[in-house]
């Protein structure tokens, strides 16, 4: 009697374990794809566009610096 | 080449932090983080002085020549910048920095900060100009649409000033020429008579 409820304990686990790993092993597999699939990454600036200079002197830079003026 | 700086008139600054909100609010900085805040010296007593700081973008950043992981770089405009996918948020720049500008977003178990923040002069990273990866890291890209930081386009008084370093000293030496310094600013005496100086 004993035996055997140890033994439908030990199967019930094992079912729960193996329906665990399952689920997880899908969940992993689906999200890093699913993540890519959403949202490509756009492609970083290169060492020289980095650093490249961006400042324009503007009709809005140039307003700015008359109002400074005051 | 314009070489970009920040140049703060402590004779026109009124503590409004307008600045600090609005570079909040362009940039949408995280909470706990300020990447601008208003310094007042002397508060509440005669000469209070206020002074808006922010990443000073210095020649030669501190923070840079701390870090371990080369994540800052200059532009050619004299915007110092950093790669956030670099920077593994040790907080080295935050103690080599003078003026307070690296600000980290988390407070986690094991000394974990996140990734650093600072002001970008609202030139973004070195993420592709103006999309929504730069956006989300760093936040906006004013310069590269031919604007200036929100903060200094923001202040009322015109304390705050940014762009071309050569022309906001012309136009701050203008000003001072005309009104005077500190204790002989126009309005002083009759503010504070001879009893302060500055």
């Amino acid at each position: 009697m004993h035996d055997g409820n140890e033994n439908k304990v030990a199967e019930r686990r094992g079912f729960l374990k193996t329906l665990g790993l399952a689920g997880g092993a899908a969940a992993a597999a689906a999200a890093p794809a699913a993540a890519q699939a959403q949202a490509p990454r756009p492609r970083k600036e290169t060492e020289v566009e980095k650093v490249a200079a961006r400042y324009r002197e503007t009709d809005h830079v140039k307003a700015f610096y008359r109002t400074n003026r005051y | 080449m314009a070489r970009m700086k920040f140049l703060c008139d402590s004779d026109r600054c009124i503590e409004c932090n307008a600045c600090v909100t609005a570079c909040k609010n362009e940039n949408e900085v995280p909470w706990g983080i300020n990447r601008r805040r208003v310094v007042t010296i002397n508060d509440g007593k005669a000469g209070e002085r206020s002074i808006s700081m922010a990443c000073m973008h210095c020649t030669d950043a501190p923070c840079a020549a701390v870090c371990p992981v080369s994540c800052f770089y200059t532009t050619a405009d004299a915007i110092v910048l950093h790669d956030k996918d670099l920077c593994i948020g040790c907080g080295y720049c935050f103690y080599a920095c003078p003026f307070g500008a690296p600000q980290y977003p988390k407070v986690g178990n094991f000394g974990g900060r996140g990734k650093m923040d600072k002001c970008t002069y609202c030139a973004g990273g070195p993420q592709q100009d103006n999309t929504a990866a730069e956006y989300a890291q760093y936040g906006a890209n004013r310069i590269a649409e031919g604007k200036l930081p929100l903060c200094a386009e923001m202040c009322s008084t015109r304390s705050l000033m940014a762009g071309d370093g050569d022309i906001i000293a012309s136009i701050y030496k203008e000003r001072v020429q005309k009104r005077g310094y500190g204790s002989g600013a126009w309005g002083w005496r009759t503010a504070y008579r001879e009893t302060v100086d500055v």
